[in-house]
């Protein structure tokens, strides 16, 4: 009992401190996760076993952990490896890409193809943030396209939030599409043994048809604002060119290999027995191979601290998982929709899009993993049909408030700095109705194909 | 090319640290950067001055707030870093200016070129300062001076490192109240001018 007590109220702890953000986010993590070992694991349980678990070190010995034989399924226990190394290994990658300019060639390429034509411009972003988040941590696809986005506007005289604001839900519908494209899915993927084209052919499916939704819905909504200064004469001489872009040619052709063949491993993992660990140290060791000259530069602006909040993270939710609160939790949606499958369905993907509106999805997805599982054993519901419910409410809750998910403080603070500034209101009165319109469409697919 | 020169000027309310700042851009006869500075940038990037001088200055509100590294979504926070830019890229352009608050002490400390000035007064000549300007009465003229400067305050210990008016963060603190505004323009001059020569 003492255990459970001290497991919820880390957790909660944590939860506070990542939203008031008086100290940064891996340090409260970090915190809590020696918290959570020494209080609960140590102090109440006196479970050495539990910390092994949790800790988890042995799984990086396994052979399953870089080359799986079956569909094993990971256990959501402890820290989850595959996921970090993964992530670690991407980050090389993309840190790779952006340096030779990959990014910004690829959003004036596009430009230059719709012949800096406003709503045309407007509707390639959208999908080309949609298609690249699908690969791409989000952060860095919209910190890249935001960018050009605004220079272009200001070229172009037109004002660029509403193509900001596209571009950021976008992404997130972009990232719920993979398992590698927003971190719950990569979680949700690693901790139930799902592969890349399990998320492509149920969590893309329901992307793709929200994609339509969406398009038409902001094209009606930012029609006026994009074309308010069609009329202006544009001089097109001053627009760079592509090709400008780039500031290594040879690194250029090489980058775009790598993200190709990183690609193609993840589609061909189910086939190929490559786990996604095993992918993410392919594509960073080909990556720093290929510049060796700027890998230590690379290694640098890997961003250590999500990785850090990540590893605390897991632990502090292995507390929970270990004391049984989860199972309560799991016990308590289970009573309120009375076993009734459309109404658990209907519960998971709207506390999930609520909350991850406001709350960091990572945490929340990874907390809600063994809850699933619970209610799966317990209902005799399809583990899968909870997977994919959970991973899009977390993914395209996140689009509803300017703090719900990362590619909005990117792409917020990106045009803000600028002098764009988007503030609350203004951000929710568009995106609000947009996530509301992919909750609903995503729970009426589950609906209709599952059930 | 005349030698660079920037003064940044932080201040209490009431200590005349604006108008020492102004008379300091006559004499040197450099721009002076003041709440003028978001004006500045707007017309530059044809953007609504209103909207940003409405979050100018102002601290970053809890609980609204997230960062991902350094990104922010507070407007607040994002009007501070875009002045913040625009000043650091005028210094870097080796452009002299006065520029009056905005945690320019620390923005651009890198600048040996910049000499930071911190104003403050006597609390009775300040509040005395206020009711002249403002047409106040004491009480509120003293109100006002507290909510200025707490506001003041948050902002730039919010914004940056070092704390707002602690003397170890300028090149000089002075206490307008002693030798008034002309006294203590005098002062600084000389304290520029012979910071200029070393």
């Amino acid at each position: 009992m003492l255990a459970q007590i001290f497991a919820t109220a880390i957790f909660l702890l944590m939860f506070i401190f990542i939203v008031v953000e008086v100290v940064e986010r891996h340090v409260v993590s970090l915190v809590c996760a020696l918290l959570t070992i020494v209080l609960v694991f140590g102090l109440c349980m006196q479970d050495m076993a539990a910390i092994v678990d949790t800790i988890n070190l042995k799984s990086l010995f396994t052979v399953e952990f870089w080359y799986h034989t079956g569909n094993e399924g990971g256990s959501s226990a402890g820290i989850n490896w595959e996921t970090i190394i993964f992530i670690f290994g991407m980050m090389v990658m993309v840190e790779g890409m952006a340096r030779v300019g990959f990014f910004r060639w690829l959003c004036m390429y596009i430009a230059k193809l719709v012949r800096y034509k406003v709503i045309p411009l407007f509707m390639t972003f959208m999908v080309l943030s949609t298609i690249l988040c699908m690969f791409i941590d989000s952060i860095t696809v919209i910190l890249f396209l935001a960018a050009v986005t605004i220079e272009l506007s200001r070229l172009l005289k037109h004002n660029p939030i509403p193509m900001i604001l596209a571009e950021i839900f976008c992404a997130n519908l972009g990232g719920s599409a993979t398992m590698c494209g927003d971190p719950p899915n990569i979680i949700i993927g690693t901790s139930l043994g799902y592969f890349f084209m399990d998320f492509v052919t149920n969590t893309g499916v329901i992307a793709a048809v929200s994609f339509v939704a969406v398009l038409i819905y902001f094209y009606l909504v930012f029609k006026k604002d994009l074309l308010a200064k069609a009329s202006e004469k544009i001089d097109y001489n001053n627009l760079p060119t592509p090709e400008s872009t780039i500031t290594d040619k040879r690194g250029f052709y090489i980058s775009s290999v790598i993200f190709l063949a990183a690609i193609l491993l993840l589609v061909t993992h189910a086939q190929t027995g490559l786990t996604v660990s095993s992918i993410g140290v392919i594509v960073a060791v080909a990556t720093l191979l290929s510049s060796i000259r700027h890998a230590k530069l690379l290694l640098k602006q890997v961003d250590y601290k999500t990785i850090a909040f990540f590893i605390g993270l897991f632990v502090v939710i292995g507390g929970l998982e270990k004391t049984g609160i989860l199972e309560i939790m799991a016990g308590f949606i289970g009573k309120i929709s009375g076993g009734n499958v459309l109404l658990m369905i209907a519960i998971i993907i709207w506390l999930s899009a609520i909350c991850s509106a406001f709350v960091d999805n990572i945490p929340f997805a990874t907390t809600m993993i063994p809850i699933i599982k619970s209610l799966s054993v317990t209902y005799g519901v399809d583990l899968s049909v909870l997977a994919w419910t959970l991973a899009i409410g977390t993914d395209i809750g996140g689009s509803a408030t300017p703090i719900g998910a990362s590619a909005n403080v990117v792409g917020i603070a990106t045009a803000s700095r600028e002098g764009y500034v988007i503030k609350w209101g203004q951000y929710c009165k568009k995106m609000v109705p947009a996530t509301i319109i992919v909750v609903l469409i995503s729970m009426l697919v589950i609906y209709f194909r599952y059930l | 090319m005349k030698e660079q020169l920037i003064i940044s000027v932080g201040r209490e309310f009431g200590s005349g640290g604006h108008e020492i700042a102004k008379i300091l851009s006559e004499h040197y006869k450099i721009d002076l950067l003041d709440h003028n500075l978001l004006d500045e940038i707007a017309v530059e990037r044809g953007l609504d001055a209103d909207t940003l001088r409405h979050l100018d200055e102002k601290h970053i509100a809890p609980f609204v707030s997230r960062s991902v590294r350094n990104f922010s979504v507070s407007p607040e926070k994002n009007i501070a870093q875009l002045q913040f830019d625009y000043i650091e890229k005028k210094a870097a352009k080796g452009d002299s200016f006065v520029i009056v608050g905005r945690c320019s002490e620390q923005v651009l400390k890198a600048y040996d070129s910049m000499v930071s000035v911190f104003v403050l007064g006597e609390k009775h000549h300040k509040i005395q300062r206020i009711c002249e300007l403002f047409k106040l009465s004491e009480e509120k003229a003293e109100k006002f001076m507290k909510e200025k400067d707490t506001k003041r305050k948050r902002y730039h210990n919010g914004h940056c490192e070092g704390k707002w008016g602690d003397s170890r963060n300028y090149d000089i603190s002075v206490n307008s109240s002693v030798l008034g505004i002309e006294g203590t323009v005098a002062v600084l001059i000389d304290f520029i001018d012979r910071k200029r020569q070393l």
